[in-house]
């Protein structure tokens, strides 16, 4: 499937997302999947700030936002409205961030989960709370510095490892889970266009690098997308009908890079390599990743 | 209503509520400090061809199904688009970076696909307005002698080119089987050439360049290689010792030859190559004895590998020390080599293994181990030096005024891609003579791209397509051509390949990844919209093609 | 009309019915459960055609109402207590979003100590978000009010979300007799749901929800408070309609012998009942007491100003209190006297907070021996009926 990037750009420029957002591009990405006939909720975040300042707004299709942590229960709203209405192919797209999804809608979320709305759910991963400042989150991964997560004598950065929410969303039993990341736009767009097709709920997890919390320059945004799924540090894939051994790698880096080529680039991981070498911390790191991709099969 | 009236009663109709898209009222430009700027660079295809042929634009046409528009930029560059397609060396395959990622594309190929596109479809060109008073003489009609009869006939100038034999071409004419290239294919664009205005004067022969050169402003000798070198060993003056060049052209000319059961063919050239091949399509058992390996052969690639697979028989490492026979050959006797340090052409010094000897027998043996011209003609009236005329390298202008030279009487014998270059540099050059102009040859070439430039992560590794040949076993006892090509899906499919290194190909991923919607595809190239761009940077790290750079802007 | 016995929450889920709305999305909560289950019910045996949310919490009820109600059909929730505290930060945004949610509330007082009996505490901490509150003195009341206001807040003048609160088990749990409006009736008062301005389609794709720098925050609050202005006059005109078709008269604030009052009581909910009695028991004793109940409480009725100024006592009794100043209607009402030079002296008493009963001899009490006690004392709140209380 060739990436389809419509004339008229269902998320209009003007948008306030720093230069190289990641969120920027996967919204686009999904939204031009998903088409005009569109109903995006969003929950407090960068990509609802950056958007919608009054009186302007970026977005092309209706769009609601209310709070933080309710974006599934306002999306499930939507839902059984339109079906009351008797309106029919209409696209219900929640997209949440780590923040508004892993954590505080969390509770939302698995509630969407479990009265089935046709409702897809995109959870933008950058695994921290970004629009506050880069404060850690359940997404943020094992080491990483963050605000409120800070590096020090006594802390290597976050210590423990991210929740592992498309797993969790899997156990809900939906018809569609899959992970995808902006730099496999194929990918992510044959995923969304399968999320919208289910007659239930879909979600997505979607890796995306903010240059601003994860300290890179902004040119590198799609290109450590990509190394994430290199190192195998993301792991491509998706379940269809809630059953884990249905789970499928979409797509299988041709070798597996060492996840010091992820790192390195990352100001957020710069602690792991001066003043001195963590190569303690780094093999861990290294460890946690073979482990899972030998579990994927990777 | 003033707009901010209109913002208060949107707000006093109390819902929050936003116009759709109205975001692009705000220009995100401003915050920008650099911005991409579109930048072609001349690909490794290009730069490595002798004759600088757009490759990466044909294969772009090609693409688009432009197949007349591919044939144009092809002809307009060189008159032998169709000739070359088919016995080009092609370095541009060697130098091709789709080839450090998986396998070069089949750049010889592709032209030739178009190039048979359009001997199938096009109208002879009709004749070119002398505009030029000056009247210019070409020694030789090859690909060098046409090639710059092409060029200058096209400038206005009169040209009459001057051939020995009864028939034009040169090299390719009588130097290269039908099964390479049927001569149907060559005479055709003699015919283009010819059509032009170009006088072609047969069985001419130019004994004098001055007197030559008081008629005509300008003379261009390019006469080619003619004589084959000598082995130097005993036995070599035996009957049924022949030269290759001696036996492609009566092959090709007169198309009586008798070889015997058995060849043997001396050498590791193209000319090795084709004679072999020859020898054995007449019904002969063909050895090739070379004295290097495999790997140092002269000759085209494909060329050793069909002449393998036809069933000719290649002796590497051995090197002729004595041919046998009494008045008439009876075989050979060869020693083994072993491969010693490298040598000035950089390939490693053969080196005899004492006792080694061996002997092969046959009926024929043709010896193709090199030619060089035959300057009897010239009479010392310009300045020649180990068999080859001295000229200027940046005008191909010899010691005397007016008189230029090129192809092989300057090079030595090369291929006919480097001869088309040779006689489209002479060309240029003799006008800037005629004009009174410095003479000097040079495109303005655009630097070339780095392949480090080009982000190639988003490309899947994918096979070069293998063209189509004649079955080995439909090739014996004729001259049929044996590579047939590309049809034009399998065109289609294998130009999708080429990686367009340096030069925008609209693949989209500038604006699929662009965060702010700034890139969009325009007709012939990506457009970034700088009322939007933030100047991120991510275009110009993601370009496939390595064609966006980011400058400092300075505001 | 058909009269029958039912109990609170069967006149809200009954009056809820007849309004037929879209979507429901509500969450169990002690005394307001039986609501939802009766209006599960009827979506479940084709008595009402609607979506029934089982969501997973008050903050997703209301959120999921929001969501619905902004795609364009009529919803309703129904909570109270600690769920009303869960939805808290939400009600801003119903009303910000300008959506005509309408929600029952059943008062019960807010934990700790958890107690699930009632006080007014939970719907008067909701005072400030922007919806409009009905409270209800009994089950007529609360079926009555439900139908008005739906009818309220979704007239274009206003746009607001509406409370109609009951007393937690004195209303929800009590069995009465009401009339119930017939279908065809409630349907010449309340024709189908037609969204005003923002809803989600994707033939008008606009944005709900912006972002609200400090350049526009201020007139999008201001857009509020006009539109509980204009609520004022929409009140009175449904109130008047409603009575032409059902025979029935809300006000604002309704006046039980004030006209020649010197004390008048001043109270809302299920006790109103109980303090009319107090108010004809105490007239034969020859105290001339009145009560003013509050109907209305948001907007704020200031007809209450009008209808009490003459008296000499005004008593207003709370069953709710601000800790650590006075009850929230005893604030709210003295303060419309603030700018008057001939007011009543006003006295406060916190009554029956957590579901202690607010009995006649309490009412006794504060007007035989509290209001003359604090004509002396000027005492600013009084707890009755306290243990170890002053």
């Amino acid at each position: 499937m060739k990436s389809v990037i419509e004339e008229v750009e269902l998320l209009a420029p003007g948008h306030r997302m720093c230069a190289g957002c990641g969120l920027a591009i996967s919204t686009r990405l999904a939204l031009n999947v998903a088409g005009i006939n569109t109903i995006v909720v969003l929950p407090t975040g960068c990509l609802e700030v950056t958007t919608t300042q009054y009186p302007e707004t970026s977005w092309r299709v209706p769009f609601i936002h209310v709070a933080f942590e309710n974006a599934a229960a306002v999306a499930s709203g939507i839902d059984v409205a339109l079906e009351m209405m008797g309106r029919k192919g209409i696209n219900v797209l929640a997209i949440g961030g780590d923040g508004g999804t892993f954590d505080i809608g969390f509770q939302a979320l698995s509630g969407m989960f479990e009265r089935g709305h046709r409702v897809t759910y995109i959870c933008h991963d950058n695994e921290a709370y970004m629009n506050t400042g880069i404060q850690r989150s359940s997404a943020t991964p094992y080491a990483a510095w963050t605000t409120t997560s800070p590096y020090g004598r006594y802390s290597i950065g976050k210590k423990k490892r991210k929740k592992p929410i498309g797993i969790i969303a899997v156990a809900h039993d939906i018809p569609y889970v899959a992970t995808a990341t902006i730099a496999y736009y194929e990918d992510y767009q044959r995923k969304v266009k399968k999320a919208l097709s289910m007659d239930g709920p879909a979600f997505i997890h979607v890796l995306v690098p903010c240059p601003t919390g994860w300290r890179f320059p902004p040119d590198k945004t799609v290109e450590i997308s990509r190394l994430a799924v290199e190192t195998g540090v993301f792991v491509l894939w998706e379940v269809e009908g809630g059953r884990m051994e249905n789970l499928k790698v979409t797509v299988k880096p041709k070798k597996r890079k060492p996840v010091e080529e992820y790192l390195m680039p990352q100001r957020r991981f710069s602690h792991l390599f001066k003043p001195e070498r963590r190569q303690d911390v780094i093999d861990k790191i290294q460890r946690t990743i073979d482990e899972k991709c030998e579990r994927y099969g990777l | 209503m003033k707009k901010e009236e209109y913002k208060l009663k949107k707000i006093t109709i109390g819902a929050i509520i936003s116009e759709p898209g109205s975001s692009i009222k705000y220009k995100t430009g401003s915050w920008r400090s650099y911005k991409p700027i579109l930048t072609e660079f001349t690909p490794p295809c290009t730069r490595e061809c002798p004759a600088r042929i757009k490759v990466r634009e044909y294969i772009s046409l090609i693409k688009e199904k432009h197949f007349e528009e591919a044939y144009k930029l092809l002809k307009d560059k060189i008159p032998f688009p169709v000739t070359i397609g088919r016995v080009c060396h092609h370095p541009c395959e060697k130098k091709c970076y789709r080839g450090q990622f998986d396998e070069p594309i089949a750049i010889n190929i592709l032209k030739r696909f178009i190039a048979d596109y359009a001997l199938k479809n096009k109208k002879k060109p009709s004749k070119v307005e002398i505009t030029k008073k000056e009247k210019i003489a070409i020694i030789g009609s090859g690909p060098a002698g046409l090639s710059a009869a092409y060029k200058l006939v096209k400038m206005g100038y009169s040209v009459t080119v001057f051939e020995a034999l009864p028939v034009a071409g040169g090299i390719p004419r009588f130097g290269i089987p039908d099964y390479r290239l049927p001569k149907n294919v060559l005479e055709t664009e003699i015919d283009d050439i010819k059509s032009l205005g170009v006088e072609i004067k047969l069985n001419t022969s130019i004994t004098d360049i001055k007197h030559l050169r008081k008629q005509y402003e300008a003379v261009f000798i390019a006469v080619g290689v003619q004589k084959s070198r000598k082995l130097n060993v005993p036995g070599e003056e035996l009957d049924g010792v022949i030269c290759g060049l001696e036996f492609l052209k009566s092959l090709n000319l007169e198309k009586k030859v008798s070889l015997g059961k058995k060849v043997i063919v001396i050498g590791g050239g193209n000319v090795a190559t084709d004679v072999a091949r020859s020898a054995l399509r007449l019904g002969a058992e063909t050895f090739i004895v070379y004295r290097r390996s495999r790997k140092e052969m002269p000759a085209i690639k494909e060329g050793v590998e069909e002449a393998e697979r036809e069933g000719v028989q290649i002796k590497y490492l051995a090197s002729p020390k004595k041919i046998l026979g009494t008045n008439k050959v009876s075989g050979i006797e060869c020693v083994r080599m072993k491969l010693g340090e490298p040598d000035e052409s950089g390939r490693k010094r053969p080196i005899p293994i004492e006792g080694s000897e061996f002997v092969i027998e046959a009926d024929t043996i043709i010896l193709a181990i090199g030619e060089y011209p035959d300057f009897s003609f010239l009479k010392g009236s310009v300045k020649t030096e180990k068999q080859r005329i001295v000229v200027d390298p940046k005008s191909l202008a010899t010691d005397q005024p007016g008189v230029f030279a090129g192809g092989d009487v300057v090079t030595g014998p090369a291929t006919v891609i480097e001869a088309i270059a040779q006689g489209t540099k002479a060309a240029v050059c003799i006008d800037r003579y005629l004009r009174g102009e410095p003479m000097k040859y040079g495109e303005e070439a655009l630097p070339l791209i780095e392949l480090e430039k080009m982000n190639l992560s988003m490309v899947e590794t994918k096979s070069r397509i293998k063209s189509h040949s004649l079955p080995v076993k439909e090739r014996m006892g004729n001259f049929k051509e044996v590579n047939l090509g590309f049809t034009e899906e399998e065109a289609l499919e294998e130009a999708e390949r080429c990686l367009s290194c340096g030069s925008c190909k609209l693949c989209k991923l500038c604006s699929i990844y662009c965060p702010d919607n700034a890139a969009k595809m325009g007709e012939t190239e990506a457009e970034i919209n700088l009322d939007y761009c933030k100047g991120c940077g991510i275009c110009e790290n993601e370009c496939p093609c390595g064609v966006i750079i980011m400058e400092l802007e300075v505001k | 009309m058909v009269k029958k016995v039912i109990e609170g929450q069967q006149a809200i889920a009954t009056g809820v019915k007849l309004c037929r709305p879209k979507v429901i999305a509500s969450y169990p909560i002690t005394p307001s459960t039986h609501v939802p289950e009766m209006l599960s019910k009827f979506v479940a045996n084709g008595e009402l055609e609607a979506g029934f949310i089982n969501v997973e919490s008050e903050h997703s009820a209301i959120s999921a109402c929001i969501g619905a109600q902004a795609t364009g059909v009529r919803t309703f929730t129904a909570t109270a207590s600690q769920g009303l505290a869960l939805m808290h930060e939400v009600l801003y945004i119903a009303a910000g979003m300008r959506l005509p949610i309408v929600m029952s509330v059943a008062n019960r007082a807010l934990s700790a100590p958890i107690n699930i009996w009632c006080d007014n505490n939970d719907s008067m901490a909701e005072r400030d978000t922007g919806w409009l509150q009905f409270y209800c003195e009994n089950a007529q009341e609360a079926i009555d009010l439900i139908i008005q206001a739906y009818k309220i807040a979704e007239n274009k003048e206003v746009l607001l979300p509406a409370m109609v609160i009951i007393d937690a088990y004195n209303l929800t749990h009590t069995m009465e007799v009401v009339d119930v409006p017939s279908q065809e009736d409630v349907d010449k008062f309340q024709p189908p749901y037609k969204p005003v301005y923002a809803y989600l389609d994707p033939d008008r794709p606009i944005t709900q929800g912006s972002f609200g720098t400090p350049e526009y925050y201020m007139e999008f609050k201001y857009s509020q408070q006009r539109a509980m202005e204009n609520a004022k006059k929409v009140i009175d005109d449904v109130f008047e309609e409603f009575e032409k078709i059902f025979g029935r008269k809300y006000e604002k604030v309704e006046c039980y012998k004030t006209s020649d009052a010197e004390i008048i009581l001043l109270c809302l909910g299920s006790m109103s009942g109980t303090a009319k009695e107090a108010v004809d028991r105490l007239r034969e004793k020859g105290i001339k007491v009145g009560l003013a109940k509050i109907t209305v409480f948001r907007p704020f009725p200031e007809e209450v100003v009008e209808v009490t100024k003459n008296a000499r006592v005004l008593a207003i009794l709370d069953r709710n209190i601000s800790l650590g100043y006075t009850g929230v209607l005893r604030t709210e009402v003295a303060s419309a006297f603030v700018n008057l030079s001939k007011r009543p002296l006003i006295a406060n008493f916190i009554v029956g907070l957590g579901g202690r009963d607010v009995t006649l001899e309490d009412f006794y009490e504060i007007v035989e021996r509290k209001i003359p006690e604090f004509k002396k004392t000027k005492r600013l709140v009084e707890w009755i009926n306290v243990k170890g209380g002053a």
